[in-house]
This record gives structure tokens, sequence and C-alpha cells, in this order.
């Protein structure tokens, strides 16, 4: 009979693995093109292939769950790339964890007061002059001039390859006055116009380096960038890590300074906390409150929080008939009355959550004008079970049978005998402590009377495109419970126009995917157009009160923005307004 | 048996086809989309979603993107600009064609998304199936030669175990001892490594790529260990049950060679063919192993994928992987063919 030759088949196994690590080996540290190496010239850094990042100088370790995309904040925003993308690249100008505007590329932040903006109010357009720096050069020695500011510009805006970015719809265009001043002409008032050119997502980049026939979204650019920013990429091993070496460059004198950073690719939250307490890892970036907490009781670890908030946990009715997107349309039968409304904002024991779940770190919001500089003075809801039952009474809603849940008798939204249920939905990503959250709120919507359904759905479902059938711009929720808030300083556009203007309402074109409907709140948010700060401040706090009566959204409480950082590592600072390396060429090293 | 193998490729292509087309309904249908992260985050307009669409081939209808996957469309004209003219060529080739597609999160192409890791998904997992068979064999071995002996009922109990273990919890309990309790006596350090493939800024040494590789390779083998040992355990109690054993010592040869000559080596056939049917995994990957262990692999890569709806890469591993297990269980049946004389495909 024949037999197998197993021997001489585990000779063969061991020859082919051993053969796999020797290629791995000698392979498995071989890198992404990047600036100094441009994979489309294919010039003498080719030749030499990268050193293996120097440890021996001062270094930091940054860890992060998943790879960023690429350097470009506006082609992948998992946030990742933004936070590499200040690595390596400047903007125009950025926003400090205060709130404040603050000039990068640019010599000074344009105003009326300095003749920087120029207010056409006859036909309500302005023109706003930049003047750039004129010490800030590329890696490869050239100088940052308008022409690169103009020509991301136009890559950006382009109609076949490029994305969409705030301020797109009211730039007229960008006009080039020297190397370093150019003027944007606006079609309106744009009172975002400080931050257009920069923020957390927007960077300049390099026209003479960047191939603009290969498309914004899709150039080498975002994956091999060339720095004008404090570091160089040295290294991208994907899935793996990223190294950079400090641009010797760089145009402030002194800075960085720490040499070389590591971007390592972690993606289990446990063993990024115990890399932290293990001192293997200098930064680990926005930490849920249970982390915060856990992190900040280590010895050699130091807890960031942002001095502002930016993330609100909210509530978000559907105010029109489930499945339906039409303002105008039947009303949802449960949260169509607005008494429902306030009766669930008032069942809510928002401190109890807080303090239970989140470890008392939120604090209570109950308008969206909370971040500085628009800060409205609307009373803090109360919280009241019985003035919520009472609430539910008179608008006919009560529980004839005894069963726990009311009925419509009298109701204005629904048919008469109809039971008081909804869904309450929730995305799954958040973590535990979100989904505590959901069922303490379904429990005390209970308590009232309400017969809550719990969902926990996947973020991509949730807020998915309407052709994709995303639940909410497709209408097919009741009520949701998300973290949301806007990027910068101005709420006019990214807010309030987004989340409650009514033409925002249309599938896709907006998300005031609750359908609300005010005539009185759009004509105020026109109105806000202005450069007139003082009334904008007046006219934002009248649609407080609107807001605040209607309940378009139930606001409950702020998301912390945390970051750990190690005590060796100095001059870090969380922010909600940017990314946690926004000043990373400050950083040092004290050892 | 040419004739066979030529038959067995035959009928993988309609195979494969039917399993691309349902695997591709099947990740589209899932609700949700690719542009879901692009709508919140981005506020982004209607015009712009048309524009991202046209870009990724999601304003097509799902039968002709399954064309344009298939084929590719640079033999039929698209409208790139949304004026509803379609004026030019596409530029994409079909999968059939070695084009599969570009990922929509990174915009490379899928080939190159899967070549960066594959190497070190194979890497993890070819020396996690050697230490797999090195450590299986023997255990299966001893236990049938020496049944319901001690070392036995030890390697019993313990493989038991290793089938019950959640692989996820013994990824974090051995980080817990090994990268967090207990430290190197010389240096201080961690006595292993958290995880990675090797030290980030060290110099290459042997040491450091197989001191990286020891909690990743223990975590993903003790499943497999326990499974085989006890598959080798059972085929070896049956083999040495035979007539040709028996005769074998009747006619007096040394035990040793009983068991290892005659006994083991056919005892080994069917496992052989266990081990091609699990030869896919090579490619595929451990997500849990290269989670914990932040190994850069072809696990993640799917994981990431599946999660962030990047459906181009996603089809691109599921297909190669249902070509490789198509190509594995051919082999599996061949190799069986070859050891085994009873088997015939003629």
């Amino acid at each position: 009979m024949q037999v197998i030759k197993a021997p001489r088949i585990l000779f063969f196994l061991l020859i082919a693995v051993l053969l796999l690590i020797g290629l791995v080996g000698c392979g498995g540290q071989t890198d992404q093109p990047t600036a100094e190496q441009p994979a489309d010239t294919g010039e003498s850094a080719q030749a030499e292939p990268p050193a293996a990042p120097e440890m021996a100088k001062s270094s930091a370790v940054i860890i992060i769950p998943q790879d960023p995309l690429g350097f470009n904040g506006l082609v992948a925003d998992t946030g990742y790339e933004a936070m590499v993308g200040e690595l390596v690249l400047l903007a125009v100008s950025e926003i400090d964890p205060n709130g404040n505007v603050y000039p990068e590329l640019a010599a000074e932040i344009p105003t009326l007061e300095n003749g920087g903006v120029a207010f056409d109010e006859e036909n309500w357009t302005m023109d706003v002059t930049w003047k750039l720096r004129d010490d800030v050069f590329w890696a490869d020695g050239e100088q940052v001039t308008v022409d690169d500011v103009i020509f991301t510009w136009n890559a950006i805006t382009d109609p076949e390859m490029g994305i969409w970015v705030d301020g797109v719809d009211y730039t007229d265009s960008l006009e080039k006055i020297d190397d370093f001043t150019f003027v944007v002409h606006y079609n309106t008032v744009y009172t975002s116009y400080q931050t257009q050119f920069g923020g957390e997502n927007f960077n300049v980049y390099p026209e003479h380096y960047c191939d603009a026939s290969q498309g914004f979204t899709a150039w080498d650019c975002n994956r091999a960038p060339l720095s004008d920013g404090p570091y160089i990429l040295d290294e991208w091993v994907t899935g793996d890590h990223m190294s950079f070496s400090a641009n010797e460059n760089y145009f402030e004198a002194g800075k960085p300074g720490i040499d070389t950073l590591i971007v390592q690719i972690v993606p289990e939250q446990s063993v990024r906390k115990a890399m932290m307490a293990e001192g293997d890892a200098d930064l680990n970036m926005w930490l849920s409150e249970a982390e915060a907490k856990e992190l900040s009781e280590l010895s050699n670890v130091y807890v960031s929080f942002s001095p502002t908030e930016r993330w609100v946990f909210r509530l978000i009715p559907n105010l029109v008939e489930r499945g339906t997107v039409d303002p105008a349309g039947p009303p949802h039968p449960v949260l169509g009355d607005v008494r429902v409304r306030q009766a669930i904002r008032m069942a809510v024991d928002v401190d109890t959550i807080t303090n239970s779940v989140f470890l008392g770190y939120p604090k209570p919001v109950w308008t969206e004008f909370f971040r500085p500089p628009y800060v409205c003075d609307v009373p803090r809801p109360v919280f009241d079970v019985a003035g919520a039952k009472s609430l539910l009474e008179g608008a006919g809603w009560t529980d004839t049978d005894g069963d726990g849940v009311r009925e419509c008798h009298g109701c204005t939204t629904a048919e008469e005998g109809n039971l008081m249920e909804i869904e309450l939905m929730t995305y799954g990503e958040y973590g535990e402590e979100l989904e505590l959250a959901h069922q303490l709120i379904g429990e005390m919507l209970g308590e009232i009377g309400i017969k809550v359904e719990l969902s926990v759905i996947e973020g991509a479902v949730l807020w998915a495109d309407y052709e994709s059938g995303g639940l909410e711009q497709t209408g097919d929720f009741d009520l949701n419970l998300y973290d949301d808030g806007y990027p910068g300083i101005d709420p006019t556009d990214n807010q309030l126009w987004y989340y409650y203007y009514t033409a925002a309402a249309e599938p896709d074109y907006g998300w005031n995917v609750g359908r609300w409907s005010n005539a009185d709140f759009d004509a105020l948010l026109d109105e806000a157009y202005t450069l007139d700060e003082d009334y904008r401040k007046e006219l934002f706090c009248q649609m407080a009160d609107i807001m605040d009566a209607e309940l378009p959204q139930i606001l409950l409480w702020s998301a912390i923005g945390a970051d750990a950082f190690s005590n060796r590592l100095e001059g870090g600072q969380s922010t909600t307004n940017d990314l946690p390396t926004w000043n990373v060429a400050d950083w040092t090293i004290n050892e | 048996m040419l004739n066979y193998i030529i038959r067995r490729l035959l009928q993988a292509v309609p195979m494969l086809f039917l399993l691309s087309l349902i695997l591709f309904v099947l990740i589209n249908i899932v609700p949700g989309g690719p542009l879901a992260g692009y709508g919140r985050t981005r506020r982004i307009n209607e015009e712009k979603i048309e524009q991202l669409k046209r870009q990724f081939g999601l304003d097509k209808p799902l039968p002709v993107q399954y064309v344009v996957w298939l084929v590719g469309n640079d033999w039929m004209h698209i409208d790139a600009d949304g004026d509803g003219v379609a004026e030019s060529y596409g530029e994409r080739k079909g999968i059939l064609r070695g084009d599969f597609g570009f990922s929509f999160r990174s915009r490379k192409p899928v080939l190159e998304e899967i070549s960066d890791r594959l190497g070190n998904t194979i890497y993890l997992m070819g020396i996690t199936l050697l230490v797999v068979a090195l450590i299986a064999i023997p255990i299966g071995v001893i236990s049938a030669i020496k049944q319901y002996s001690w070392f036995d009922l030890v390697a019993t109990t313990l493989s038991f175990m290793g089938q019950a273990i959640p692989e996820f919890w013994l990824g974090l309990v051995l980080l817990l001892i090994f990268y967090v309790r207990l430290n190197n006596p010389i240096t201080g350090d961690s006595l292993l490594p958290s995880g990675g493939m090797y030290t980030l800024g060290a110099d290459f040494s042997v040491w450091d790529w197989a001191e990286h590789l020891i909690l990743p390779v223990t975590m993903g083998m003790v499943g497999w260990v326990a499974w085989y040992s006890r598959f080798l355990r059972s085929s070896m109690l049956e083999t040495i049950h035979q007539d040709y054993i028996r005769t074998a010592r009747a006619k007096g040869q040394k035990e040793r060679i009983v068991m290892v000559k005659h006994a083991l080596k056919n005892a080994l056939i069917p496992l052989v063919t266990l081990f091609a049917l699990d030869f896919p995994y090579i490619f595929t990957g451990s997500i849990y192993v290269e989670l914990i262990f932040s190994w850069p692999g072809m696990g993640r890569l799917f994981y990431d994928s599946a999660v962030h709806r990047d459906y181009p890469v996603l089809m691109g591993i599921l297909i190669i992987s249902a070509c490789l297990i198509m190509v594995c269980n051919l082999a599996a049946d061949l190799a069986y063919a070859y050891l085994d004389p009873r088997v015939r495909y003629d």
C-alpha cells in the first residue's frame, strides 16, 4: 500500500514558511511614496530606501485605531486624515481651543476694522483680502505663495474631481493680486470667511508638486504630501505605522520641539490604554468618559480637556409621518404635537444620566447657543415627571386601560385609541455609554406612559443618503439619540441652516431630518447672514427662543473633548475646534 | 486524472460567476452605503452626492454596476460630468482583465490595498499553521498510542479547553500577562511587545521579529492545535487497529517503526486533506488576532472594508478567497487521491 511521505511534506512546509519569514522580514518595512520620494517622478530618492525612524533623538508616539486614508481631511473624514494633515501641511488660518481664529499661512486675519473686508451693502456682497506670510517654504525649497492657495481652491471646486467645502456656494472667485496677496470675491455675505481656508480639514497644497490632472480627491498628494508644516513624512507602512521627522525648514524658528513622531495603528482600545499605562505611547486621542477617568488615574499620564464643548447629545424627533419627508405633510402621530416633545424633555433626567453613565464629566446643554461667542440666556428646562404627565394629559394622551401606556383620547395628531408608542434609535459605534443612556431614556419615557422600542443602528445605515435608504434621510424613524455639533465657531451654515432651515428638509440637501418648518426662524436666519456681529447675536437669541418653544431637537448634554498625553510630552492641549495635533510644533519631550 | 482536473476547473468558472453575482448583490443590498460618512460629517449637498456617485460608479443601476465590475467600462460611453450626455469612454477594465477597481476610502487600486497586507498575513498565518502542525501532530499521536494515559487525559482536557476558549478573550489575557504584568528582568520593559510586526525604529533583528510573533501565533494556534490533535488522535486510533498494523507487529517489527512508518503515515492522510482545506486562512487571516495585536493584515483590511462599506475592496477579498477555496478544495481532493491509492477520480 502506498503511504504518505509525511516527513517530506513537513520538510517542504518548513522550507516554505522560512522563505516567507525571509521575504516578509526583508520586505516588510517598505513604504509608501512620500513627498521626498515622489511616486510619479521617481528621482533620486527612489534609489535610496527610507531609513528606519531614528529613536535616539526626542521622539513621541501617537496611537490611533485605524489608518488615516491620506492627509486630506476633505476627501476622507475619519478625523485621522486631518490629524496627520496637521503634522505636514499648513492652512491659511486656524482656530485655537478657545475659539479664537489665528493666522497660520496668513500674515493677519482680515476684518472690517483692519480693512481686509470690503462690504458692498447695496449688492449685499463682500470682498476679503488675504495677505500671506513670505517666509514659508515647501520642503523642496519652493516658496508658498498665493498660487498654491488658488490652485488648491480650484482643485477642490473642480466640477468633476472636486469635493464640496464650506463657503463654496458663496464664493465667486479668487483673484491673485501678487505672490502674497489674494482677494476672495463673494456673491453674498459669508459669515465664516475667516476659517474658509483653514479649520480642521482644509490645507493648502503645492501647485508645483500636485498633479491637478489626477483630481483633488484622488491625487498622489493626498498620500504623499510635500510638507510646509512642522514635520515631513518619512515612511508609511499601511496598517502599521507612519513616521515623521522634523522639517528643518519650518518657518517658526526653533520648532518643532520633537525630532521624530510616530503614528502607530493600534485598533484595540484596551491595548491603547495599556500602551499609555506602560509608557509606550504619548498621545491617545478622543477619549470616552470612562477612558478619561481610567487614564487620569495613571501617574504617567495626564488627560487634557478641551476648554469648549462641541458635541451635544440630543434627541431628534421626526415631526412628520414616519416614512415621509414633506414638512407640510401629515404630522407624526406622537411627536408631531409640541406638547409631547416638551413632555419628553421634562421627563429626561439629564443629571442622572451624566452622573451615572458619563461619570459626571458632561455639562447639561439645552440650546444650540451655548458656545462662545454666541451664548443666549435660555432658562434651563426642569426635570419634572409630574409636569410631563400633565402635559401629555392636556395633549389628549391618557392611559384609560391602566396598562401603563397612554392612548390617544382627543389628541390632535393620531387616531382615537392609538397607543403612544415610538421607536428610539441610537447608533452602536459610540460604545457602551451611549447604549446605557439610550436604555435609561427609554425607561424615563416609559415612566410617563410612552411605550418605547429601543433600537441600536449602524451609523452607516442611520445617516446614509436617501437613495441608499438612510433612515434619517428617508424619514424612517421616530426619535433618534446621538451626538452632533458644528465645526468652527460660526453656527450659521453648519448648524442652523443644515439642521433647522426649511429648505434643508429636502432629502440629501440638508439634515433637517425632523422636517421642522418655521417661517419666523427661516426669516431670522436669512437675516443673520450679516457682518454686524452684535445684530447676529441678537438674531441668534431670537432663534433660540423659537427653538426652545418648538423643540425641533431636544438637546441634553455635551460630550467631553479629551485626549490623554504622557507626562513626558509637554504642550499638548485638547480642543474640540481642531485636532489634538493642532499645536504639534510646540510640543516638547521632557524626560 | 488530468481530465478530472480540467473538469473541476471548468466547473469552477460558472460557480465563481454565480458566487460573484450573489456576493455583489448581497453587499449592495445591505442598508446604508459608502456615502453615509460623507453625508453626515460633510453636510454635502445633493449635487455633490451625485458627483461622488459618478466618481464611484454608483450612479448606475446595480446590474450595470456588476457588468462594469466584471468587464469594465472602457468599451462604453459614460457621463463623467453629470450633464446627462455620455461623452467619454470609462477607464475601468473589470476583474476579468485584472482590474479590481479602486477603494472608495483610500482611492487606491484594490489590488494595491490587498498586496500591501497580503504578505503580512501570509507570514503570520503560515507560521501559525506550521506551529500548529508541529504541536498538534505529536500530541495526537501520543494521545492515541497511550490512550487513556495521564498524557491523553491532560491533552484531551486541554484540547477541549482550547476549543472552548473565545479567541478574543484569550488574546486579551495573553496581553495582560505578557505585556502588562510580566517584565523583562534585565531591561525592566514588558516581557513581550503589545503588537505590531517589529519594534518601530529598531534595526532589523530576527529575535525582534520572532518576539512579535509569539503572542499572535499563540492566540491563533490554540483552537487549531486543539482541533487538529483531536482529529489526529481519532485517525490514529482507527489506524492502529487495522489488520496491517497487526501484521506488521506479527512480522516482528519494532513498535516505533510500526507506529511511525505504518500507522502515522496513514493516519496523516485525512489530516493533510484538512490542512489543505484550511489553507485559504493563510490569505484571509484572522480578524481577531490582527485587531488585538495590531497586525497589518488581510483580516483587518476585510473588517475595515466591511464597516466602511468599501464595496470594491470587499468584493476583491471575497472573490480571491473564493478562488483560493476552490483551488484548495481541488488540491485536497487531488492530494487524497495521490496519497490513498484506493481513491480514484478517473
